[in-house]
């Protein structure tokens, strides 16, 4: 059979393999969905931000302030050339101050949805900024933190649950129906909790501890552990120890693969919401755990969805 | 009937220009979409412990980052929690008036707990970290010290990194132990870092013995 034949006969094959993944990437990214998942997002991520929000408040001139430990043209070294922040030029307290302050508001208002098109988007800036100021401070709760911020700032995360959905009913308007904006929003919630989760399933492979099966003592040992109840345990086996050290790996394997697949997607969605917060209580992060958790928030919830729209897990 | 009257009519103009413009916001999104998931694999990528190639350097630094870096999204996300060595020690940071104890000046985190005192914790480890990095080395320190200066009524301090190793299985705690020492202070109205090096870690001068020395150590013997 000639060169030109076999081409000819494969070639239908590769031109449908590439339209089943065009239509698989529009099904996924440009299918309206509901936007009530969303919401629920919307709700946990603000509290949280509270929390962290509130982390810098006992400090913020000690850092910031135009006497803190942390001047701005020794940070403008230190950190990336590319980084910038609004409170480059705070260069009063009062203005470290108002702005430290708008940011707590403005995550107080995307709590109750008002204003939530403006808000959001706000809200991931001054975040952002915060950060920037003083990247040597954050962790890795606050980068999460910025990145769910950023995927509410594209969707419509106040058209349901919120202040903003109040108003529009008062006045009449009709109710939300499902949007692309919002598929956009929640696809980028689990793109990005699945490359969370391999990223620091290959950082921590580099580890002897997580081969070892130690790494569970290690953290469950330290101060700042908020499971050191289980730490006799542990210490009285070690298969329990290495038990714990792998239910970790295999979770962040398992969040990683499974959520792309409708029929295991709710279940390690329901894992994941409980087991990242232990692993952030385990590991000293409860608030990383937690916004861990909201990443499988819209897989795991059993979304009534709005009249006229499927699920999202037989949509997508 | 309503269902046939919903079909867009084909010859339709305004209909057509509609979708036409759906298709071109879809493209546009496609593009975004697609540019968005190639900066996340190059963040990831780019943002490791163990470095990354050249390539990804350039192509992250020079296309990506520019515009993630300022949205916080230029990040590798390698939380490895721990791998039970001294870099994860449990980090403080220690600030007093040259010649004084430590624990005599203020300590950070001291009894603050949370996040707030995790924050404490990596600004410190970024301190000692530093040292591996020429171009940072000493600049958080230095900056640390001369905050301090008000807090101590001195313009002459010791900044110090202490570290508390963690702690291995079946053995007791350990005592932290100094990671990073420096002395700052304003001296002829500039601010001087003076880094503290550990006796530990400076290296034997070792030479040979001459018979000579040799001899008059026998001597002296």
């Amino acid at each position: 059979m000639s060169r030109d034949v076999i081409a000819a006969a494969s070639m239908p094959t590769r031109a449908r393999g590439l339209a089943a993944v065009g239509e698989e990437w529009e099904r996924f990214w440009f299918t309206p969905v509901d936007a009530r998942p969303l919401a629920w997002v919307r709700i946990v991520t603000a509290a949280l931000a509270l929390a962290l929000w509130w982390s810098y408040a006992g400090d913020v001139q000690a850092w910031f302030g135009p006497r803190g430990l942390l001047p701005i043209d020794t940070v403008r070294q230190w950190r990336s050339p590319a980084g910038c922040s609004l409170y480059d030029v705070a260069t009063s307290s009062a203005a470290v101050a108002v702005l430290f302050h708008a940011t707590g508001i403005v995550f107080l208002l995307l709590l109750v949805g008002l204003g939530t098109p403006i808000v959001a988007p706000l809200a991931a800036l001054l975040w952002a900024s915060l950060l920037n100021r003083g990247p040597m401070l954050a962790g890795p709760g606050d980068d999460c933190l910025a990145v769910v911020l950023w995927c509410l700032a594209i969707g419509p995360a106040g058209w349901h649950l919120s202040c903003d959905r109040w108003l529009r009913d008062r006045s009449g308007g009709p109710a939300p129906g499902p949007a692309v904006r919002a598929a956009i929003a929640l696809g980028l919630l689990r793109v990005y909790g699945s490359a969370i989760s391999v990223a620091a399933l290959l950082a921590q492979l580099k580890g002897d501890a997580w081969w070892d099966g130690l790494a569970a003592w290690y953290l469950a040992a330290s101060p700042h552990s908020r499971l050191s109840g289980i730490v006799p345990l542990l210490e009285r086996s070690e298969y329990l120890t290495n038990l714990v050290t792998h239910a970790v790996t295999a979770l962040e394997i398992a969040f990683a693969v499974a959520v792309w697949f409708v029929p295991t997607r709710r279940i390690i969605a329901r894992a994941a919401v409980v087991a990242w917060p232990l692993i952030g209580l385990l590991a000293g992060l409860p608030l990383w755990g937690a916004i861990m958790a909201v990443f499988a928030l819209p897989a795991a919830a059993d979304f009534e969805p709005a009249p006229g729209i499927e699920p999202p897990s037989a949509v997508r | 009937m309503p269902q046939s009257s919903r079909q867009p009519e084909p010859h339709d103009p305004s209909r057509t220009a509609a979708g036409g413009r759906s298709e071109a916001a879809r493209a546009v999104a496609t593009g975004a979409i697609a540019l968005w998931l190639l900066g996340l694999v190059l963040s990831i990528m780019g943002n490791s412990d163990s470095g990354a190639s050249a390539f990804v350097r350039t192509v992250k630094g020079r296309l990506f980052s520019p515009w993630l870096t300022p949205l916080w999204l230029d990040l590798g996300f390698d939380y490895r929690l721990t791998y039970g060595g001294p870099e994860d020690a449990d980090h403080a940071l220690d600030i007093g008036r040259h010649g004084d104890e430590p624990g005599t000046g203020v300590t950070w985190p001291g009894r603050v707990v949370g996040e707030r005192a995790a924050r404490w914790r990596r600004l410190a480890r970024a301190i000692s970290a530093d040292v591996d990095d020429a171009d940072r080395d000493g600049l958080l320190a230095a900056a640390a010290g001369r905050g301090a200066f008000d807090r101590l009524g001195t313009q002459d301090v010791t900044v110090r990194v202490l570290r508390t190793p963690p702690r291995d299985r079946g053995a007791a705690s350990s005592a932290p132990t100094a990671a990073y020492a420096a002395r700052v202070r304003f001296a002829g109205g500039e601010l001087q870092l003076l880094r503290q090096e550990a006796r530990g870690e400076v290296a034997p001068l070792v030479r040979p013995a001459t018979p000579a020395a040799t001899r008059a150590a026998g001597e002296a013997r």
